[in-house]
């Protein structure tokens, strides 16, 4: 395999863990602190990763699609701290660990009602198996050439962060959402000279639990599960050289998609769950010449428009980050 | 160049370790024990089987709202308390579409309590789209109710007798079953 076509395997890897949906992240009253995928690039043994996210909230859309706005004088945010590891475990398999660590700023106009809390998110294990990997970034001889690489794998979301149902003292300091859950995820992407693109499918599951406490108080058990989810997201970059000592630059955008079905309160639908999300997300990644460092910043934007979600808040977030790749 | 060492794995086993070792929380390992404390009868306090303490609070008009003096003429109240959330949306759209049209001479109180006034409570009901009849609209200007209930995004049922039946997470059928049984 060629140094570019493995930097631009990397980029595309960068551009898809800014795209993937991770609507897990808003905090406050819906649970948050969940960090985003992290793939290793084809024949690198492991790489560290440390992203420093701020997500600023900005009006939600309610269950029937509408906009609206958050209370005036609300003012609400989180940041996030996320280690990522993630290691090659032999031939085409590989794994990856991240833990984020979340800070939650909210300030509503009443007297009092202004926090700011702190905790562990939830964490995700993946695993990933790479089913096939692309012939040529530079050359297309024969259909077999068109094919993208193929990644898949599942990942496993362990409720390590504050949820509802721990002893917190109000959804303030809620930094994640109590549950765990499975997903399977299909991970295509393609390569052409300067050019990098990517799509990303998945589905999961949420395991039910036990509920006997909320928000501090002690209450009547009973089973809670979430709704199942699917996502999707692609982007599309290009890559240019800065300089003459070969670093590079790589400019992304990338639209997501995300639905969460309804869950089940004591085996009965609950009309507070489910929802739906769009977003867009521009990424902006400099690779240096051995290829072993990278840094990023990008921005994601939930389409503040009626009918682009459903029941979730509509957040902005910055995101800077910097990866360390171990051949 | 595929074949890596095994070796690379153990900055990812450090980490599944400093995971392992950080998930010490309920969640984990999440309870279906009934850890409720048991209650005294004729205590009064937020728990189910408590007597609901007296409060009064303006709606949105500035017009002060006694919860015992609803009580005399009702056979309960509910108590839902809003911060004007995507979840708290939900929960009145379907307390809206439901609890209202099937027990329309219970009261539902909807309370504010992250406004700090009423007309900050009116601001947001209404940026929110909620400038709607039905539910009656309070102000807990120092969130003093919802501290003592415990209670965001929750709601609660006090009976005509003053004694609380419900107090938790929203769920219709659950709400509806609670309404049904009030004397």
């Amino acid at each position: 395999m060629s140094g570019d076509m493995g930097r631009l395997r990397l980029l595309v890897m960068l551009c898809l863990a800014v795209a993937l949906p991770t609507p897990a992240r808003a905090a406050s009253c819906c649970g948050g602190g969940g960090g985003g995928a992290s793939v290793l690039p084809r024949g690198e043994r492991a790489l560290l990763d440390l992203a420093f996210d701020l997500e600023r909230y900005d009006g939600y859309w309610d269950t029937g699609r509408i906009h609206k706005p958050d209370p005036p004088g609300a003012s609400l945010s989180q940041a996030r701290l996320s280690l990522t590891g993630a290691a090659r475990l032999g031939g085409p398999w590989q794994a990856a660990v991240n833990v984020p660590y979340a800070w939650n700023r909210n300030v509503y106009a009443g007297a009092g009602q202004a926090s700011q809390t702190h905790g562990l998110g939830d964490s995700t294990v993946s695993a990933w198996y790479e089913a096939w990997t692309e012939r040529s970034a530079w050359r297309v001889a024969g259909p077999g050439d068109l094919l993208p690489s193929v990644t898949v794998g599942p990942t496993l979301t362990v409720p390590t962060g504050l949820s509802p149902y721990d002893d917190v003292a109000s959804s303030f300091d809620v930094t994640g959402r109590g549950f765990y859950r499975l997903d399977g995820t299909v991970m295509l992407d393609k390569s052409y000279r300067a050019w990098s693109g990517s799509l990303s499918l998945a589905w999961g599951f949420h395991l039910g639990r036990p509920v006997n406490r909320l928000y501090g108080a002690w209450v009547e058990p009973y089973r809670k599960r979430l709704g199942d989810r699917t996502s999707a997201s692609g982007s599309l970059g290009y890559r240019t050289f800065v300089g003459t000592g070969g670093s590079s630059l790589a400019f992304s955008g990338a639209l997501s998609w995300l639905r969460e079905g309804q869950g089940t309160i004591a085996g009965q639908p609950d009309p507070a769950s489910g929802m739906e999300k769009a977003a867009v997300a521009a990424t902006v990644t400099w690779a240096g010449t051995d290829e072993d460092w990278s840094a990023r910043a990008s921005w994601s934007h939930a389409i503040q428009r009626d009918g682009w979600g459903r029941n979730f808040p509509t957040t902005d977030v910055v995101s800077v980050g910097v990866r360390y790749v171990l051949r | 160049m595929c074949c890596a060492e095994p070796r690379a794995g153990r900055p990812l086993l450090a980490l599944l370790l400093l995971l392992s070792g950080c998930g010490l929380g309920s969640d984990l390992l999440p309870s279906g024990a009934d850890r409720r404390p048991a209650v005294v009868p004729g205590s009064v306090g937020p728990a189910v089987g408590q007597v609901a303490p007296d409060f009064t609070l303006p709606d949105l008009s500035g017009n002060p709202v006694s919860l015992h003096a609803t009580l005399a003429g009702a056979r309960g109240a509910v108590l839902y308390f809003t911060m004007w959330c995507p979840i708290c949306d939900a929960h009145m759209s379907d307390l809206r579409a439901n609890a209202l049209p099937a027990f329309p001479a219970i009261p539902v109180f909807v309370i504010d309590y992250v406004s700090g006034s009423v007309a900050g409570a009116r601001a947001s009901q209404v940026a929110s789209g909620w400038d709607v009849p039905g539910f009656t609209y309070l102000a807990d200007v120092d969130a003093a109710v919802e501290r003592f209930y415990g209670a965001p995004m929750a709601v609660v049922v006090v009976g005509g007798d003053r004694v609380v039946r419900m107090n938790g997470e929203y769920s219709w059928p659950r709400l509806r079953a609670v309404l049904e049984a009030l004397p």
